[in-house]
Formats: structure tokens, C-alpha cells, sequence
């Protein structure tokens, strides 16, 4: 098999940058990081000077993410030889017993951690995982409200994580129509979007819960939103669909004004335009295009909503 | 001959800070014959004479080629709107949780190598002709 050097000629700087910006940027694309990790902390270790640890970190959970088990292993003795005391070290330990599904031994390895040292967050986050894991959703959002409590400040990730908690509750009880669950992941979203008011993907998941819960006042609200998160990023394909839909979904609703229902055919038939505007655009240059466009149109076509 | 991004890169960080080693310099320069014009005046009594012309010229022009100079090391700008580093960033990458990372994911299943699948499939062969005849009937 090819080296990924030798595929795509790259030197080792290059993949050293990549592997930078995949880190810096969180991305979880674990294959590419296993070959490009791999080749690089096998015949470039000794260029790579003190990077090499944070290599060997991000190349290990890559590794248990593609169940490479004796690759997160070396990552993981290498990086023992060389900080024997670490936290850092120990909860990457209690990781690799997560993927494994020993949970019990990982939880111990993190009670140790905690027991050290009380204040350390990166274990305490590993434990409330291991809930999630482990599908007890409840108490790792209990979990998780004692920690937002401890901590004075909002850090947006958290709530982040509860809300996605919430969301997969939601799914898990979808039979008996939870939705006390919704009002908690809108509150949390509306937590994010009011320290992070630029972010258009908060006001695009607020948009998507409140359509989600129905009913004529969140319908509209959920268009706003939409319409909000497109004004801070018009690229947004999401909130483009969202916007169609919840436009689409209000004029179909029996209970609406007139000019209400003339307002919202007006708003859906803008974002269809775009819509369609969007994809021309990206299909420019290719032969497949009009057979695309017309599929576009077609589908927004099925996608209105008439009342049966 | 082929020179790679790296050393050209260098190469022009190295022409603006020379640039503003240059720039400072006229700028010591400037302040050293202004004083030493300054103490020129003083011993000929003539103190109201202002600054000749060409000393502020280097002054104003050795000031300007600095500030240049750095705007050009100081690195990348950011964009004044604050959305618009999010434009290009997607769903994958933001809502991503590095500490909060699960890895009870179909990848464990979806990576096995084929040892472990053949492996797995004798353990459960047994089982299975009961169920189908169940199924059967």
C-alpha cells in the first residue's frame, strides 16, 4: 500500500500542518488522521521535536475511533515513558478502557484522577461520557447541571452537551411524546445564542427545535430564526430548507389571516428561488445540471405541505 | 530552479523586516541631528530658527516606512464582522466536543479486520439454524 506521502506528494511539514489544522479545527475525520499520524510518528519522529506528543495524543483517539487498538497503544506507552505522572496521560488511559467498554475500570481511573486533584474538568467530562455511553441520559444531564453549577461562568460547549443530551433523550423516548425535553434543549440553545450572537448555526438548531414542537407561534418563530441565522450567514443551506418549510407550513395552516398566509407564500417562494439559485450555481460546469435543477424543483415541489 | 512556499515566505518576511530595521534606523538618525541641530542653535544664539526642512521629511518618511514595515510582519488580518470566520466552518467541525468525545460508534464495528469478523461468525454459527426454523414454522 502506498504511503499517504507518496500519494499525494507531501512532505512531512505539510502533513505536520495538516494534522495542525485538523486539530485546531476539531475535525474527526479518523481515518485520514490514523494514515497521515501513523506514517508521520513512524519514519519522521525524531524531525518533529515537541509536536510529536500532541501528535501521539490526537493519533490515539483517532485510533480508537477506528478500532486500531495497537496503534492507540504504542501512542499511548510512548506517551506514558515520557509523562509518567500526567492527568493528561491518565484520562487518555481511561479512554482507551472506554472504547474498549470496560467502564467500570475507566470510571475508577477517573475517581482517581478526581480524588488527586478535584478540580480537574477533563475527568469529570470523561465520567459524564461514560453515562452517556452507557445510556443513562438522565443522570448524566443531572451529572452535568451539578457541574454547570460548580463552574461560575457559561462555557457554551456545556450547554451544547446538554442540549444534544436532551435531543437524544427525546429520540430515545420518541414513543412517549416527551416534549418537556424540547423546552429544555430550546432553553439551553437560547443560553448559547445569547453569549454567541453572531453564530448562525445556534439560531439555525433554535430555528429546527421550535418547528420541531409545532404549533402556529412556534412556527413562526422558528421562520424567524431562520431568517435570522440566514442573515448572519447566507450561505446556509439548512436554514434555506428551514425557511421554505416553516414558511410553506404556516400558509398551509387553517388558522391564519389572509394576509398572513400572502406573506408566508411570498417568504416561501423567495427561498424556493434561492433554492433553486443555489444549486445552479453549484452545479455550474457540469452536464448533469439541468436534470439536477429539475430535480430540485421537483422536490420542493413534494415538499409543500397541503392539509389532507 | 524551484523555491518552495516556505523559503519564499521567509525570504519576504526577512525584505519587511528589513524594511523596518531600515525605518527605525532614519528614524535614530532623524532624532540624533535634530538634537545635534538643536545644540547648533544654541551655541550660535540663533534659537528661533525652526528645524531645517529635510530632517523632518526623514522623520515623517522613516515613520511611515516603519509603521508599513510592521503591518506587513505582524501576520493575517481578521475580518471586522464577526461572522464571517464561521461563514466557511459546517456543521461537522462546530458542533464537535473534543472532551466530550464517544467511541461507542458503528466505526468500532465498521473497522473490524476481517480475523475478528471470521472469529465472530463461528462463535455465533450455532444459534443460529434454531431461529431460522423458528421463523419457519
Amino acid at each position: 500500500m502506498a504511503s499517504v506521502s507518496e500519494m499525494y506528494d507531501v512532505g512531512w511539514e505539510e502533513m505536520r500542518d495538516k494534522l495542525r489544522k485538523w486539530r485546531e479545527d476539531n475535525f474527526r475525520n479518523s481515518e485520514q488522521i490514523v494514515d497521515v499520524g501513523e506514517e508521520l510518528i513512524c519514519e519522521h519522529a525524531s524531525k518533529l521535536g515537541d509536536d510529536v506528543w500532541i501528535i501521539y495524543e490526537q493519533v490515539m483517539i483517532a485510533a480508537l475511533d477506528c478500532r486500531r487498538d495497537d496503534l492507540a497503544l504504542t501512542c499511548l506507552q510512548e506517551l506514558r515513558k515520557q509523562f509518567p505522572d500526567s492527568h493528561r496521560v491518565k484520562r487518555l488511559t481511561g479512554m482507551r478502557l472506554e472504547a474498549l467498554e470496560r467502564y467500570e475500570e475507566a470510571n475508577k481511573h477517573y475517581d482517581a484522577i478526581l480524588q488527586e486533584d478535584p478540580t480537574n474538568t477533563a475527568a469529570r467530562k470523561r465520567k459524564i461520557s461514560i453515562l452517556k455511553a452507557q445510556g443513562k441520559s438522565a443522570e448524566a444531564i443531572r451529572e452535568l447541571n451539578e457541574y454547570l453549577e460548580h463552574l461560575c461562568h457559561y462555557c457554551c460547549w456545556k450547554c451544547q452537551f446538554i442540549l444534544a443530551l436532551f435531543l437524544e433523550t427525546l429520540c430515545a423516548n420518541i414513543l412517549l411524546y416527551n416534549f418537556h425535553s424540547y423546552g429544555k434543549a430550546a432553553f439551553c440553545l437560547e443560553e448559547l445564542m445569547m453569549t454567541n450572537p453572531h453564530n448562525h448555526l445556534y439560531c439555525e438548531q433554535y430555528a429546527e427545535v421550535k418547528y420541531t414542537q409545532g404549533g402556529l407561534e412556534n412556527l413562526e418563530l422558528s421562520r424567524k430564526y431562520f431568517a435570522q441565522a440566514l442573515r448572519l450567514n447566507n450561505r446556509n443551506m439548512r436554514a434555506l430548507f428551514g425557511l421554505y418549510m416553516s414558511a410553506s407550513h404556516i400558509a398551509a395552516s387553517p388558522k391564519v389571516s389572509a394576509k398572513v398566509k400572502k406573506d408566508n407564500v411570498k417568504y416561501a417562494a423567495w427561498a424556493a428561488s434561492q433554492i433553486n439559485r443555489a444549486y445552479k450555481l453549484a452545479g455550474r460546469g457540469t452536464k448533469e445540471n439541468k436534470c439536477s435543477v429539475k430535480a430540485v424543483e421537483e422536490m420542493l415541489e413534494s415538499m409543500q405541505i397541503t392539509m389532507s | 530552479m524551484n523555491i518552495s512556499n516556505e523559503t519564499k515566505a521567509s525570504m519576504a518576511s526577512s525584505f519587511w523586516k528589513g524594511v523596518v530595521g531600515v525605518g527605525l534606523f532614519a528614524l535614530a538618525h532623524a532624532a540624533f541631528s535634530a538634537a545635534q541641530h538643536r545644540s547648533y542653535m544654541r551655541l550660535t544664539e540663533k534659537e528661533n530658527e525652526t528645524l531645517p526642512i529635510d530632517i523632518v521629511l526623514q522623520t515623517l518618511l522613516a515613520f511611515v516606512m516603519t509603521c508599513y514595515g510592521i503591518v506587513h510582519i505582524a501576520g493575517e488580518f481578521k475580518d471586522m464582522d464577526a461572522s464571517s470566520e464561521l461563514k466557511n466552518k459546517t456543521f461537522d467541525t462546530l458542533t464537535n466536543h473534543p472532551s466530550f468525545y464517544l467511541f461507542n460508534h458503528r466505526g468500532r464495528v465498521l473497522f473490524r479486520s476481517p480475523e475478528e469478523v471470521l472469529s465472530e461468525r463461528n462463535q455465533q454459527a450455532l444459534p443460529n439454524p434454531l431461529r431460522l426454523r423458528k421463523l419457519e414454522h
